[in-house]
């Protein structure tokens, strides 16, 4: 075995111009993979982060019936004993804490015009310590305690379409669990930027408290559960199940990726991307590889024929040939893997900007991660494309006849 | 005592266009174990294609062949492949060497096709490049050795398995008459000292005065077999030159 091995490993770099131009190919699939991929899953990373840092949590629970059907007042499908459920929720390993929210609507007023908000009330102490700040362009965020003044973070858009700025007030109106309507005046104390056009357009956040008197009710909508690191969501889903079961209402919990949906929706369509794109380099690689690899063949095929004359099993002139293609693979996998880890590095440090995707106001660093799984992949795909390729022109060498092989010029 | 080769009126016709090419023709021939033997005959009278009949790399179109016992015509491809494996080796007039394995690496290449074990290898590598004088030269590959040396080479990788039967196709055609010569030297030397049984193809009139049997083919029939009349029991025993 040791000497069949060597003398594939010999045969691969037999010519070494073309072995390299096969491993500059090869290696230049592998490096473009990983540089895209890696790239992905930065921005996935991102927005995965984002995603959860910016409301959404790791888990959330919420009353069973909140899913079954829609409200038909406020809150009517809300958590009534939210306390004690957090209290439960907060023994769980990894959970670092467990915040309140209320998701609510109505309109806005600064006297002369009137717009539709999407709000949420929280209790902003609990938010901040498990680090879900929004992001304010300015003023600052929400006071623990309101003794006098209701405060209120409004979006970017909803400052400039209601022309008010840090300090201003406006009258928030909205329907109560009762069914009548009632309103609040509030101070602005911070305006918030998420990035996301639409969502800034709308963005309102006031103190659970105030939300409460706004809603007359003393029930939330869920409760968001954040964890020490993401990577846990599924361990602590799994142990918080049972330990929500034996409360008056049926609770229900939801990991983010269950709620982000604009997530997945990228996440999917970068997938889409990077799959057509390794089909790409997988059908390049096969087809540069068989011609290749038929070229070397033809070269030896007196070789071929001395080997087969002198008893060599038609079988081991195959298996030859696709330990030199996959010798050829991994080779070149491993340039690739170090080409596109040193571009990566080199990427990372150069501290390179893009635009703001479309919908988003942030322009963003690019970055390349490191992700081992991909690595893996693309080495695989690129070993198997070109194991694929040398079947064909192993089994024609296989099945020279010797004679012609041997009279080959 | 049986034939080591006999050959049973064997034909080879070869297709050609829209016409058929006799290349060997109703020929009978019986070799002994131990002997010397050329076929020998101009240009195209068919010595290469009794050769590889011989030698099992080529099927006859009628005929039989039966090699030490067994009829070749009835074995299957894979079974004539164990056979050469086991029973044959090949000298080639172009030496048909494997230019990245070294001279030791090729020598050993038909013990590796046998799954014979590393250190029995190494030792039958070492004697078979040491019988034909090139145990300097082991670790060179092809591409550094003289075309006398890749020939040598090529002998010894042809006799390291201890097979029945050496066939070479005109293994001097390339060779310069020194080279040529020592090359003959050599395997009537291994011809005596092992007794292994050579058969070679040739039109070099060097090694048919060396050769105590002469098997003449014209237009792919056997016109004569004859010990040859300038080689006696005399030069036979005469020690070889080197």
């Amino acid at each position: 075995m040791g000497k069949f091995l060597l003398l594939a490993f010999r045969n691969v770099f037999r010519n070494r111009r073309r072995t390299s131009m096969t491993l500059l190919m090869v290696g230049g699939g592998v490096a473009g993979l990983l540089l895209v991929g890696g790239f992905f899953a930065y921005l996935l990373r991102g927005l995965r982060e984002s995603t959860i840092h910016n409301g959404l949590g790791h888990l959330q629970i919420f009353n069973a019936e909140h899913f079954r059907r829609d409200e038909v007042h406020v809150l009517d499908t809300g958590i009534g004993n939210w306390r004690q459920v957090a209290a439960k929720t907060r023994t769980a390993a990894h959970v670092r804490g467990v915040a309140p929210r209320i998701d609510f609507y109505g309109m806005l007023s600064n006297g002369v015009k009137s717009a539709v908000f999407m709000g949420s009330a929280v209790d902003p102490d609990i938010e901040r310590s498990m680090g879900f700040s929004p992001y304010l362009s300015a003023g600052r965020d929400l006071g623990g305690n309101e003794n006098g003044e209701v405060e209120a973070l409004i979006g970017t858009g909803v400052a400039r379409s209601m022309s008010v700025k840090v300090g201003d007030g406006l009258t928030i109106l909205a329907v109560t669990a009762d069914g009548a309507l009632n309103g609040i005046d509030v101070q602005i104390v911070g305006i918030v930027n998420t990035g996301y056009k639409e969502v800034d357009d709308r963005y309102l956040r006031i103190t659970l408290p105030s939300a409460q008197r706004l809603l007359q009710t003393d029930r939330v909508t869920n409760l968001v559960v954040g964890l020490d690191t993401t990577e846990r969501t599924d361990s602590v889903a799994a142990e918080l199940g049972p330990r929500l079961s034996g409360f008056a209402q049926e609770m229900t919990l939801r990991k983010w990726i269950d709620l982000a949906t604009y997530y997945k929706q990228v996440r999917t369509m970068f997938n889409g991307i990077f799959l057509f794109l390794g089909v790409i380099v997988f059908f390049m690689v096969l087809m540069a590889s068989v011609n290749t690899i038929l070229i070397t063949m033809f070269e030896r095929v007196r070789e071929i024929g001395t080997m087969l004359a002198m008893g060599t099993p038609r079988r081991w002139v195959v298996a030859l040939f696709m330990v030199e293609a996959g010798l050829t693979g991994v080779l070149g996998a491993l340039v690739g893997l170090a080409a596109g880890n040193l571009l990566g590095a080199l990427l990372n440090a150069s501290g390179l900007h893009l635009p703001p995707p479309p919908g988003t106001t942030f322009d963003m660093h690019f970055r390349v991660l490191y992700e081992p799984g991909l690595m893996i992949a693309s080495s695989l795909l690129v070993i198997v494309s070109l194991a694929l390729a040398s079947i064909w022109p192993a089994i024609r060498a296989s099945r020279l006849q010797i004679v012609e092989a041997l009279a080959h010029v | 005592m049986d034939s080591l080769v006999y050959v049973d009126s064997v034909s080879r016709i070869f297709p050609l266009d829209h016409r058929h090419v006799l290349a060997v023709d109703e020929a009978n021939l019986r070799v002994e174990p131990g002997e010397f033997l050329a076929i020998a005959g101009p240009s195209g009278s068919g010595k290469s294609t009794l050769l590889n009949l011989i030698g099992c790399i080529d099927r006859p179109t009628s005929g039989r062949i039966v090699l030490d016992g067994q009829d070749t015509q009835t074995l299957k491809t894979e079974r004539l492949a164990a056979l050469r494996r086991e029973k044959i080796g090949f000298v080639f007039q172009t030496f048909n060497l494997i230019p990245v394995f070294t001279a030791a690496e090729n020598v050993e290449f038909p013990l590796l096709v046998q799954g014979v074990a590393a250190p029995e290898r190494r030792a039958r590598v070492a004697a078979a490049l040491e019988s034909v004088g090139l145990a300097s030269r082991a670790h060179h590959r092809p591409d550094l050795l003289s075309g006398g040396e890749r020939q040598r080479v090529a002998v010894a990788r042809a006799i390291v398995h201890r097979p029945e039967l050496v066939l070479a196709d005109e293994p001097t055609a390339n060779l310069d008459t020194q080279n040529a010569t020592q090359l003959i030297d050599l395997m009537r030397d291994l011809n005596r000292s092992l007794g292994l049984t050579f058969i070679f193809s040739t039109h070099d009139q060097r090694l048919l005065e060396h050769t105590p049997r002469i098997v003449r083919l014209c237009d792919g029939r056997v016109v004569a077999d004859t010990q040859a009349a300038e080689v006696n029991q005399a030069q036979l025993s005469a020690p070889a030159i080197h």
